[in-house]
């Protein structure tokens, strides 16, 4: 969304050339992770043509939704004929999880104006946000961090965009045989493992992630909301459990 | 295949875009200016977890998930190799991005290869 205001955004929050190296590490770990978006944005441009989006639209949707499940539901549901409201919430309830990453982020954009805090949320996605939260525990108190976020967001918006793009014009160009969207659970790895500092938080994700398998089965991909409040009750427990006098 | 018309086009894109825009935009516009209740503030430290654990898991054990899926059974144990190997070496270097992708995709594809 709002890629207009962009610009002036990050004008404003790279005035300091710490800011600035705080963007460009935000670019570098993310460009590491961008070879896992190949297949999934390639198979999201397919699924826009193969829906019957006009191409216009289809080079819109990665660029103003910027959510791959949402946007491969949506077009599922618009390719078996369903309504086009149906369509619609159906995507945005895939997208609910992002209101958890929203209620995280809030301390963190307190310093800045609406319209910032507006582009912050509209550069929110799970990368970005996990990326965010690793640094914040890598760097404690760090002046910088919504520089960060910009750089991580430019480079992941960018390439969602370019390779959707190629999606809608050239069809899937990557053999499946090399399991590239394998590289989307190995980054999550990497920032969510050395984050777990607590039993009750690795109850949580223990349950979470169990769930999120078992129940994967769920209508609109609820499983993973359902994942979530499983993973929310495990860690809660934990919590009681392990604050018992004993 | 039927094709959309312009109109119908643009108003999955945007009401898409505008939903998931509201969804993003809603704690933040909530709770930026106040303190969050504490409450909340604690379920979050435990949600956040559950959701990357869920998408580690489910990336992991199911196949093609995008497109429908099915949970990968014992002909897909490299995916399963990999996924610990990469926990150990997250582990070990403190989540090091690069060297965590390149064990879990060198088990994924190496693993098979030495074992063919």
């Amino acid at each position: 969304m709002a890629c207009k205001n962009q610009d002036m955004f990050f004008r404003q929050a790279l005035a300091a050339p710490a800011a600035r190296a705080a963007f460009t590490s935000g670019v570098c770990d993310t460009l590491m992770v961008i070879p896992s978006y190949v297949p999934f944005g390639l198979v999201c441009g397919v699924a826009c043509v193969n829906a019957g989006l006009t191409t216009g639209a289809s080079l819109a949707l990665p660029a103003l939704v910027y959510g791959g499940s949402s946007q491969a539901v949506l077009l599922q549901f618009v390719q078996s004929n369903a309504s086009l409201w149906i369509a619609v919430l159906s995507g945005c309830v895939i997208n609910l999880r992002l209101a958890v990453y929203s209620a995280a982020m809030a301390s963190k954009v307190r310093h800045l104006g609406k319209t910032q805090r507006m582009l912050v949320a509209a550069f929110m996605v799970d990368n970005t946000f996990a990326f965010i939260q690793a640094r914040e525990q890598s760097h404690p108190h760090d002046k910088h961090l919504m520089a960060y976020y910009a750089g991580s967001s430019t480079v992941s918006w960018l390439s969602w965009v370019l390779f959707c793009s190629i999606g809608v014009f050239a069809g899937s160009i990557v053999p499946p045989s090399w399991q590239l969207d394998f590289a989307i659970p190995l980054s999550f790895i990497a920032v969510a493992a050395p984050s777990i500092r607590s039993l009750s938080m690795g109850a949580a994700a223990l349950v979470g992630g169990m769930a999120s398998v078992l129940l994967f089965a769920l209508p609109l991909k609820l499983g993973l909301i359902a994942a979530c409040l499983a993973g929310l009750s495990a860690g809660l427990l934990m919590q009681k459990w392990t604050a018992r006098p004993t | 295949m039927t094709l959309l018309s312009t109109f119908e086009s643009w108003s999955l894109v945007l009401g898409l875009a505008l939903g998931t825009f509201l969804i993003r935009y809603s704690f933040i516009g909530l709770f930026a200016d106040r303190d969050m209740p504490a409450w909340l503030d604690r379920a979050l430290k435990l949600m956040v977890p559950a959701i990357f654990a869920a998408i580690v898991f489910s990336g992991v054990a199911i196949v093609n998930g995008t497109l429908g899926g099915e949970v990968a059974g014992l002909e897909h144990w490299p995916r399963y190799a990999a996924a610990v190997a990469a926990v150990l070496a997250a582990a070990l270097t403190r989540g090091h991005m690069l060297v965590t992708l390149g064990v879990g995709m060198a088990t994924l594809h190496g693993l098979p290869w030495l074992f063919r």
